[in-house]
């Protein structure tokens, strides 16, 4: 079972400076401000001490799970997951078994996180495991400490330190680049996640607690309820729809642009069962009293 | 008339669309016949409701199965909500 870090008790600024808005804005990425507002106005957050996971939980150590209780993943009971080809598709018969869809084997990625876990999947592993998922709050604090970072090594972008879509294509600063890479690497091998073992940019993508794989490889689900710091925030409509019924998700994927695996970004999830190639999941708990 | 709100990620700034009332597959529809860039996004090969998609109607969000029974009535707006929002 996967190391885990301890986190003292603290208080942070959760989110992001003005300033990051002004930066992303000024950056050559297609998203518009309002796009990246629900990570603003930074806001106090007192912690109790806790402990996380180190990375990711694994194609093996759900295995592990699965085996010893027999559990059926929300994607195996519905007959399909979501995979990425040329839009989203619901692809019958992809799992964390078989992630790229039928024909596709996990056979090799024993180490690699496993993916297509919905919120209930990842609440069921954690229970066995006698842990939890990480609050919100949690996984930012862990990802880059009480003091603010863009990513969990600092403010500069290391394309060596983190399973992002540019770790493949190069960088990228549109949608229609990144369309032509995934569909050409589509062409080659199918649509495999292009996970990365956990732990493969260690050292150098550590983040401030020693957590690896904080920014990219797999999005994560966290514990916390979608909402807005400030519930005067302009947002996008559609994300304030979800306000209140999704999941905060973080730590983007190896999907993404370098902007979307930032420490503070925040993404928003169903967590009524629906799981897809690129969503995992890390595990927490409360600290034991010493 | 009705007014679909699609997220801006999908549409890169603009998030309102005009749309017509009825049953919400069909106004979904004929907005995706409207606005063919958008379609695989809303419908599946058979033009059915993608399962993933979310849809509120005003301030109540479309249980799955209650979605083919539901009425978009004139002037209410149907927001289309992504699994993943956001990002």
């Amino acid at each position: 079972m996967s190391e885990t870090l301890r986190v003292p008790a603290t208080t942070y600024l959760q989110g992001s400076p003005p300033w990051l808005l002004d930066w992303l804005e000024e950056e050559d990425q297609p998203l518009p401000r309002l796009w990246f507002a629900d990570e603003t106005p930074q806001t106090e957050q007192q912690v109790q001490g806790f402990e996380i996971d180190r990375c990711p939980v694994t194609v093996g150590e759900f295995a592990e799970f699965a085996d010893s209780t027999g559990y059926r993943t929300d994607a195996e009971r519905h007959g399909y997951g979501l995979v990425y080809t040329d839009t989203w598709v619901e692809c019958p018969g992809a799992s964390w078994r078989a992630p790229g869809g039928p024909g596709t084997r996990t056979d090799g990625y024993e180490d690699h996180p496993v993916v297509h876990v919905s919120f209930p999947d990842a609440n069921a592993y954690a229970g066995w495991a006698g842990k939890r998922l990480p609050t919100e709050a949690e996984w930012e604090l862990a990802a880059r400490g009480t003091r603010f970072r863009i990513w969990p090594w600092g403010d500069q972008w290391d394309g060596s330190s983190a399973n992002t879509a540019e770790t493949y294509a190069g960088p990228l600063t549109s949608l229609e680049e990144w369309r032509k890479w995934w569909l050409a690497a589509v062409e080659r091998s199918g649509p495999m996640p292009r996970t990365t073992p956990v732990g493969t940019f260690a050292g150098r993508g550590d983040s401030a607690f020693g957590c690896v794989d904080m920014a990219g490889n797999v999005y994560e689900w966290t514990a916390t309820p979608s909402g807005l710091y400030a519930g005067a925030t302009a947002c996008d409509p559609s994300v304030r729809m979800a306000l209140g019924r999704y999941r905060v998700m973080r730590g983007g994927s190896w999907m993404n642009f370098r902007y979307q695996v930032r420490c503070a970004e925040r993404i928003h999830g169903d967590p009524s069962g629906w799981s897809s190639f690129a969503v995992g999941f890390r595990c927490a708990k409360d600290a034991q009293s010493e | 008339m009705v007014t679909i709100v699609l997220p801006t990620g999908w549409t890169g700034g603009r998030t309102e669309f005009e749309g017509t009332a009825g049953l919400l597959p069909e106004v979904i529809r004929r907005f995706a016949d409207s606005h063919p860039e958008y379609r695989r996004r809303l419908l599946g090969p058979e033009t059915e409701l993608l399962r993933y998609i979310n849809y509120c109607v005003d301030d109540d969000l479309v249980p799955r199965h209650a979605r083919s029974e539901t009425t978009v009535p004139a002037g209410s707006t149907v927001t289309v909500i992504a699994p993943m929002a956001g990002g």
